[in-house]
């Protein structure tokens, strides 16, 4: 790729980390019938890969200001809020889905866009540093986005969406990345500034979503100390797996 | 102050917040379900955002070690609560109460108590700002407790004081936790990163276990969902400055 311009080369690997977050679907070719049981336990494996993955965000944006990060958490709750509120005014419909599945469907797939936005700065500025770092931060990136696929996947495909809806809405989820790398590059001092609020949006968009529809579902049809132990392995899980990127 | 006695100080403050929980009695108004799910759900964000502190500090150097800690300390939670069989205890009730409740109640508590006093403990090993953060934190937790004990003992026909020393009693495990983490976890060498990570992962798990389940039937999923998350971040910023 070196020998393409230095825009194109930061849109391409952009839009390969969006494309590795498709894999995250790969593990529910193998699962079949869903019971609202296993649906519960979905629930607790996204909320515990998204914790882990905000618990990654925080600590990152706390390098840069924790004052910025947590006004930007803040932002983020409020946000999730309000797209719950007005995504429930209107009669949804995910696919063939309709009502509350739908409406469940649509946030975790906006939440999840809007956390990669972050991501997207992330790589571009990322390269505006030099280009081999930027490679390993870029591979990085590319790698922890496929269980944030398996986040969005084990919310969608119990719910009804097909195979290929969950690896398609997983990599939508993804697309800020080339598209924000590319002008995040260009004005890579402007963007980072408000890096720390972004990834502080992100990480509390996240664990809003996860505290405010993941959780309470889960609890309603699955076993206490499973969910928890689900929630806090797949935390401590995803942590680890930042950590030694 | 010599820093032990910082440490006993502070988780016996931390126990003494307990009375709190046990002032509405006094004035003998009920208080609404819903705080006490409000109050467990502040606890739960206060504990998370220790958590993640804990683990911060945890992972600075030894990412496995802490993530291992973790794991046990999830696992030592889980299976405490599967020999005990208090996993499913709602830690809201201030009616039906009975004594085999209080009983499991009492239980609870000191499961909880001693992961609190180990966290409050390691904290203080990290430096004494951050380890008063963690004990205040942490004592929030005790008062909703305490309102939930000290109504099945005025149920059993206690006085209001009595009740309210007894609640005091009931947190006197997390001193002792405190001051033995404290004072044990440096004499061994490398210990520490895998006792925070065992502390953060416990806590984590008895949020997710205990506080959360019952907070949201109490007072539904948004209002639990804003406390915890707002929580959680005040706790977060507030570490910064102490650590």
């Amino acid at each position: 790729m070196n020998s393409l311009p230095p825009l194109l080369q930061v849109f391409l690997y952009g839009l390969l980390t969006a494309l590795a977050t498709g894999l995250g679907a790969v593990p529910f070719a193998f699962v079949r019938a869903i019971s609202p049981r296993a649906l519960a336990y979905a629930n607790a494996l996204a909320s515990g890969l998204m914790l882990g993955a905000s618990f990654g965000l925080l600590s990152e944006g706390a390098e840069f200001g924790r004052v910025a990060t947590l006004v930007g958490a803040n932002l983020g709750v409020l946000f999730v809020l309000a797209a719950g509120r007005l995504l429930g005014d209107h009669d949804l419909q995910f696919g063939a889905i309709r009502g509350e599945d739908a409406r469940k469907m649509a946030l975790i797939v906006l939440v999840m866009t809007v956390h990669s936005v972050a991501e997207g700065v992330a790589i571009g500025t990322a390269f505006a540093g030099g280009t081999t770092l930027a490679i390993v931060i870029t591979a990085a990136i590319a790698v922890h986005n496929i269980p944030e696929g398996l986040a969005i996947s084990a919310v969608l495909r119990p719910r009804g969406a097909s195979l290929a809806a969950c690896a398609g809405w997983s990599i939508v989820s993804s697309l800020p990345q080339p598209l924000l790398a590319v002008p995040s590059y260009l004005f890579v001092e402007s963007f980072q500034s408000v890096l720390p609020y972004g990834i502080g949006f992100a990480a509390g968009a996240m664990v809003f979503m996860v505290l405010v529809e993941l959780l309470p579902d889960a609890f309603e049809t699955g076993r206490r100390s499973v969910i928890a132990l689900l929630v806090s392995i797949a935390m401590v899980a995803m942590v680890l797996f930042q950590q030694a990127l | 102050m010599e820093p032990i006695l910082v440490v006993l100080a502070f988780s016996t403050l931390s126990a003494f917040m307990a009375p709190i929980g046990v002032l509405p009695l006094r004035t003998r108004q009920a208080v609404p379900s819903a705080w006490i799910g409000w109050a467990n759900s502040l606890a739960a964000g206060f504990m998370l955002g220790t958590a993640y502190l804990l683990a911060e500090t945890a992972l600075v150097g030894h990412p496995v070690r802490a993530a291992i800690g973790g794991l046990l300390g999830i696992g030592y939670a889980y299976l405490s609560h599967l020999a005990s069989g208090v996993g499913d205890v709602d830690l809201n009730r201030l009616e039906d109460v009975d004594p085999l409740y209080g009983y499991r109640i009492l239980f609870v508590g000191g499961l909880h108590g001693a992961m609190e006093g180990l966290a409050i403990g390691l904290a203080m090993l990290e430096s004494l700002p951050f380890g008063i953060l963690v004990a205040l934190a942490l004592a929030v937790h005790n008062i909703p407790e305490a309102a939930v004990l000290g109504s099945v003992l005025r149920s059993a026909g206690l006085g209001v004081s009595r009740t309210a020393g007894l609640a005091v009693a009931a947190n006197v495990g997390q001193v002792l936790f405190a001051v033995v983490a404290f004072a044990v976890v440096p004499a061994i060498p490398g210990l520490l990163p895998w006792a925070l990570g065992f502390a953060a992962g416990g806590l984590t798990y008895l949020v997710l276990s205990e506080l959360l389940p019952e907070a949201y039937d109490r007072a539904g999923p948004v209002s639990i969902g804003l406390v915890t998350s707002v929580a959680t971040g005040f706790v977060v910023l507030l570490g910064g400055l102490a650590g």
